[in-house]
C-alpha cells in the first residue's frame, strides 16, 4: 500500500479527541424539575432497556471513530499495487478441447479458464478493446473486438468445450492477428496444452491449467456394414503412465451385445472386434474411474444398409457394377435410359458417361461427363494427366492410396467453385455443392484408367456415396455434415444434451451445424428422420497430461500480459466514511426520536 | 403591601369574570349543618321555608304549622316540616409547595384563581369561606369569610401566597381539619407530587366526613416533558437528583408511569366519593371553573 499525502495521517490524533468530547458528552446536565415522582416511577421499565442502550451508545462512538478514521486515511490517498490488463486489444483464447473437460481442476479446467477469462475481462480498462475466440477443432470467434465488455462476458459465458481436440495453432495465430499484437494488443490463452507446447508468440500469455495425466478413453467405435456379417469395432487408449485393464460393455438399446476387460498398455491401444446384427443405436462403455468421464462412453449406429438407394445410369460399366453388388447399399438398379423424372426415388444417381442435360436437384455421381449447369466446364482432353495431390484427411480419399494409379485420359476441367479433391495436370475429383445439387465428378472414364483393378477403388466408391448419401459412419465431432434437403425447406437438429437447433435449407442441402458433443444426433425434417453418431474428433483428443506453456515473447514495451498500477483505496474510504455518519445518525436520530 | 382590594381583584380575574361567579352556587350534595341560616338547606328542620315533611302532632308543637287541610281529610292532626336554611362551611386548601412554581402559567397562579373563583361563589352565596396556604407545614390561612364584602379580603390573602417548601399534603389536612369543629365543603386545589403520597390525607379528610373536591393541576412539562439528552434531574422540593438519559424509550416510560398514576388517583378517588377534577396549568381559570368544575359537580 502506498500513501500520496502520508501528512494526512496527523489527523487522526483527532481520534482521542472524539473519545474525550465523547466523555465530555456523559456528563449529564443538571435539569430542574417540579418533581421526579414520576420519572422514579418509570426507572423500572428503563431499566429494561439499559444494556441495549449502553450498546447502542457505544456502537454510535464507534460509528463515528470509524467514519472520521476512514475520511483521515481516505485524505492521504491510500492505494494498493494491483494488476490491471496491458494492452490496447485484448483477445481471450479458450482452449475448448475435450481434455479441458477433466475434472483434475475444481470444477473443470475448462470451467476454471472460463472464471480466469472472466476475471481478466472484468479488470478491462473503460475503452479498452477485447474479443473472444474458442479454439475449437476450427477456430470459432464468439466475440468480436468491442469496448463492450459486458458482451464479451457473455461470450465468456455461452463458450461450450467440444469433445474433440481443438486447434490451438490455428486460435492463437488469428487471436494474434486479431489483436493487432505488433501494435500493443494482448492475447490471453488458457489452455492444457495437453497435445504440445502451444506457439510462443509476442503479445501472448499461456495460462495452463491442469495437474492430472492419466486417462483412458475410447478413441473409435465403428460398426463395418463392409463385411459379410456386420462387425464393431471399439478401440481403446490409455495414456497413462501404466498398463490397465479396462472393462467394456457394449449395448445395443437395453441388451448387451459384447463384454470384455482389454488389457490395454500404457500409452498404447487395445482393440476390440465383434460381430452385431439388427438395428438401432449401439453404447459402448468403459470403467476408468479417471478424471474425464467424457471419452469413457461412445455411440454408433447399427444400420441394415451403410449407404442408400443408388441408381446408375450406364451403357455398361461392370467394374462399378460388381463394386455396388458387394457394397451395403440400401437397393441398387441399372439403367440405359436417362429418365430425370425416376431420379427423384434414389438417393444417389450415378451418371457414367451419358449426357442427362441440366441436373434436377439431387445427388449425384458424375463420370466422365461435366452436366451443364454445374460451375464447371471441360474444354477437351487432357492424355496422363497423372495423379498429384490429393487429400488424404477428405472423407470421400479416407484409407484411399492413388499412389500407383494410372490414369490415360481425362477432361480438361476448368472448375469455378466447389473443391477439388484429386489433382494431376487438371482436377481429377472435383466435388460441389450447390443450386439444390451435391454431386461428386470424375473428371476421367473407369476403362480410361487402371483404377478399377486397384484395392482402393471398391473404398473410394464407398467413400463416394458415403459422402453423397450421408452415410451415418465416420461422422466426427467438429465435422460439417450436409444432408440433401430434396423438397424439404427446415429441419431441426437435436444434440446428445437434447438441445434443438432449426437449419433452414441453403442451394437444396441442410448445412447442419458443427457437431460439439460427441453421441446421437437426429435431424428431423417432414419428410423423416436421420440420426447420426458423431464421435470424438480426434485420436489424441484424451490426452489430458498438462504441458508447458512457452516462455513469452516479449516486444519493446510490451510485459507480460498484466501491468501493475496503483488502484486508489480513497473512494472506498470515503464510501464507508459517509455509511458510518449515516449509520450513525440514523441510530442517533431512532434513540432521540419518537413522541411519546 | 399598598395595593387595594380592587387592584388584586383586578389582577386575578376580570370584572366580568367575577359577575359571571356571582350566578354561581356551590354544590354540596349531603346536606350540611351550619351556624347561622343561609342560603342552604341544612340537616335542622325549623323555621325555613322549604316543606320538607309531615309528622303527627306532638304536645309542645306551635300550632301555626298543622296543616289544617288533612286535619278536615283526615280527621288526624298533623304538622308541616320545613328545612332549616343554614350556611356551608367552605374549605379551601391550596398547595403552594415548591413544585407549583412550575407551568407556564404556573400551577400556583391557577390554582389561585381556582381558589378565588370557589370562595368568591361562596360569599357571594352567604357560605363561610376558609382558605388554608400549605407546603410541608400549614402556612397562612385566613379565618372564615362570609358575605361578599369580604371577597376583597380573600383576594388579597391569595394574592400574596408563593411558592415555596416541599409538599405534604397528609401534615396540613390533618392539622387543619383535625382543628375545626364544622363539617362542609373540602375543596384541596394541588399538584398531588408529594413524595409520601395523597391517599392517607384524602382518607383522613374522608374520615372527618368532609365532602371532598379534589382540584388536581399539572404543568405541561410534567404532562408531556420536552427533555432530550443526558440529564440530572433534580427535584426542586427535596433538592433529590435522578440520572437519566432520556430519549424516546425513557418518554415512553414516563408516559406509562404517568397513565398508571393517573388511574390509581382516579379509581381511589371513585373508590372514595372524592371528586376529582384534572386540568393542566395552561387551561384557562374561567374555562376550568365555568365548564370543567360546573361539569364536575362543584359548582352550578
Amino acid at each position: 500500500m502506498t500513501l500520496g499525502a502520508p501528512a494526512a495521517l496527523w489527523g487522526l490524533a483527532a481520534l482521542p479527541l472524539l473519545v474525550l468530547l465523547y466523555l465530555l458528552r456523559m456528563r449529564r446536565r443538571d435539569q430542574p424539575v417540579s418533581s421526579i415522582l414520576l420519572w422514579q416511577r418509570s426507572v423500572p421499565a428503563l431499566a429494561a432497556f439499559r444494556p441495549s442502550r449502553r450498546i447502542e451508545r457505544s456502537v454510535l462512538l464507534a460509528l463515528q471513530l470509524l467514519a472520521l478514521s476512514a475520511m483521515v486515511v481516505g485524505l492521504a490517498r491510500p492505494a494498493v499495487l494491483g494488476r490491471a490488463v496491458a494492452g490496447r486489444d485484448v483477445v481471450l483464447v479458450l482452449d475448448a478441447s475435450l481434455s479441458m473437460q477433466a475434472r483434475d481442476v475444481s470444477p473443470t479446467r475448462f470451467e476454471r479458464a472460463r472464471s480466469e477469462a472472466l476475471a481478466v475481462a472484468r479488470r478491462l480498462e473503460p475503452g479498452q478493446r477485447a474479443a473472444v475466440i474458442l479454439a475449437a477443432p476450427h477456430p470459432v470467434v464468439l466475440a468480436p473486438l468491442s469496448a463492450d465488455h459486458r458482451a464479451v462476458a457473455a461470450a465468456l459465458r455461452r463458450a461450450e468445450p467440444w469433445d474433440a481436440a481443438g486447434d490451438l495453432d490455428a486460435a492463437v495465430t488469428l487471436a494474434s492477428e486479431l489483436a493487432d499484437s505488433a501494435a500493443d494488443g494482448r492475447v490471453f490463452v488458457w489452455t492444457d496444452a495437453a497435445r504440445g507446447a502451444p506457439p510462443a508468440a509476442a503479445g501472448v500469455t499461456y495460462q495452463v491449467v491442469g495437474t492430472a495425466e492419466d486417462n483412458a478413453g475410447i478413441v473409435a467405435f465403428r460398426v463395418l456394414t463392409d463385411a459379410v456379417r456386420p462387425e464393431a469395432l471399439v478401440r481403446v487408449a490409455n495414456w497413462g503412465r501404466g498398463a490397465r485393464r479396462i472393462p467394456l460393455d457394449v449395448r445395443l438399446g437395453d441388451a448387451p451385445v459384447y463384454r470384455a476387460t482389454l488389457a490395454v498398455p500404457a500409452g498404447g491401444t487395445a482393440s476390440a472386434v465383434f460381430p452385431v446384427q439388427g438395428a438401432g443405436v449401439l453404447h459402448a462403455h468403459i470403467v476408468t474411474h479417471d478424471v474425464l468421464p467424457e471419452d469413457d462412453d461412445a455411440t454408433a449406429l447399427l444400420a441394415p444398409a451403410a449407404l442408400g438407394s443408388v441408381l446408375l445410369v450406364s451403357h455398361g460399366n461392370p467394374a462399378l457394377e460388381r463394386v455396388l453388388r458387394v457394397l451395403p447399399v440400401a437397393r441398387a438398379v441399372e439403367t440405359a435410359t436417362v429418365d430425370p423424372a425416376a431420379w427423384a426415388a434414389f438417393d444417389v444417381v450415378i451418371l457414367d458417361r451419358v449426357d442427362p442435360g441440366p441436373l434436377p436437384p439431387g445427388t449425384y455421381l458424375v463420370i466422365g461427363a461435366v452436366p451443364p449447369g454445374l460451375p464447371a466446364t471441360a474444354s477437351g482432353v487432357a492424355a496422363h494427366p497423372g495423379i498429384a495431390t490429393w487429400d488424404r484427411q477428405d472423407p470421400v480419399l479416407r484409407f484411399v492410396d492413388l499412389s500407383d494409379v494410372r490414369i490415360d485420359r481425362a477432361l480438361e476441367l476448368a472448375v469455378d467453385s466447389g473443391r477439388v479433391l484429386v489433382a494431376g495436370a487438371t482436377p481429377l475429383v472435383w466435388e460441389y455443392t450447390g443450386r439444390g445439387v451435391r454431386a461428386l465428378v470424375l473428371g476421367f472414364a473407369l476403362e480410361d484408367s487402371d483404377l478399377p483393378k486397384h484395392a482402393a477403388f471398391p473404398i473410394l466408391v464407398r467413400n463416394m456415396l458415403a459422402w453423397l448419401s450421408v452415410a451415418v459412419d465416420h461422422v466426427a465431432v467438429g465435422d460439417e455434415v450436409q444432408v440433401p434437403a430434396g423438397a424439404e425447406r427446415a429441419g431441426s437438429l437435436t444434440d446428445p444434451l437434447g438441445r434443438h437447433v432449426d437449419v433452414r435449407a441453403t442451394d437444396g442441402a441442410f448445412v447442419l451445424p458443427p457437431f460439439a458433443r460427441a453421441g446421437l444426433y437426429r435431424f428431423s425434417t417432414a419428410a423423416g428422420t436421420r440420426a447420426f453418431a458423431a464421435e470424438i474428433g480426434s485420436p489424441n483428443a484424451g490426452m489430458i497430461r498438462p504441458g508447458r506453456a512457452p516462455a513469452p515473447v516479449s516486444t519493446a514495451g510490451t510485459s507480460a500480459g498484466t501491468v501493475l498500477v496503483h488502484v486508489p483505496l480513497w473512494p472506498w474510504l470515503l464510501l464507508v466514511g459517509i455509511a458510518a455518519l449515516l449509520g450513525e445518525w440514523a441510530l442517533a436520530t431512532r434513540q432521540r426520536g419518537g413522541d411519546a | 403591601m399598598d395595593r387595594t382590594a380592587a387592584d388584586h381583584g383586578a389582577q386575578l380575574f376580570d370584572p366580568e369574570f367575577l359577575q359571571r361567579l356571582e350566578s354561581l352556587s356551590l354544590v354540596s350534595r349531603r346536606l350540611v349543618r351550619g351556624q347561622q341560616r343561609g342560603e342552604r338547606r341544612s340537616l335542622v328542620r325549623g323555621r325555613g321555608i322549604e316543606f320538607d315533611d309531615y309528622r303527627a302532632y306532638q304536645a309542645g308543637d306551635d300550632y301555626r304549622y298543622i296543616d289544617w287541610n288533612i286535619v278536615s281529610r283526615l280527621d288526624r292532626v298533623f304538622v308541616k316540616l320545613f328545612s332549616e336554611e343554614e350556611d356551608l362551611d367552605v374549605h379551601l386548601f391550596l398547595d403552594t409547595s415548591a413544585s407549583m412554581a412550575a407551568g407556564m402559567p404556573s400551577k400556583l397562579a391557577l390554582g389561585k384563581r381556582v381558589a378565588a373563583a370557589i370562595g368568591y361563589i361562596g360569599l357571594c352565596n352567604f357560605d363561610r369561606v376558609g382558605v388554608t396556604a400549605f407546603a410541608s407545614e400549614q402556612g397562612p390561612s385566613l379565618a372564615r369569610l362570609r358575605g361578599r364584602a369580604r371577597a376583597f379580603d380573600l383576594l388579597r390573602f391569595l394574592d400574596g401566597l408563593e411558592p415555596a417548601g416541599r409538599t405534604d399534603l397528609e401534615q396540613a389536612l390533618t392539622r387543619r381539619l383535625g382543628a375545626t369543629g364544622r363539617r362542609g365543603l373540602l375543596v384541596v386545589v394541588s399538584d398531588l407530587l408529594d413524595p409520601r403520597g395523597y391517599a392517607a390525607a384524602l382518607l383522613h379528610a374522608r374520615h372527618h366526613r368532609f365532602q371532598t373536591f379534589l382540584v388536581h393541576i399539572l404543568a405541561d412539562e410534567e404532562l408531556a416533558p420536552q427533555l432530550a439528552g443526558d440529564l440530572r434531574l433534580i427535584d426542586v422540593e427535596t433538592g433529590r437528583a435522578l440520572e437519566l438519559t432520556v430519549d424516546a424509550e425513557a418518554l415512553r416510560a414516563y408516559a406509562t408511569a404517568r397513565d398508571a398514576y393517573f388511574r390509581d388517583l382516579e379509581a381511589f378517588c371513585f373508590r372514595h366519593a372524592i371528586d376529582y377534577v384534572r386540568t393542566a396549568s395552561s387551561v384557562p381559570a374561567d374555562v376550568l371553573v365555568l365548564r370543567y368544575l360546573r361539569q364536575g359537580g362543584l359548582v352550578r
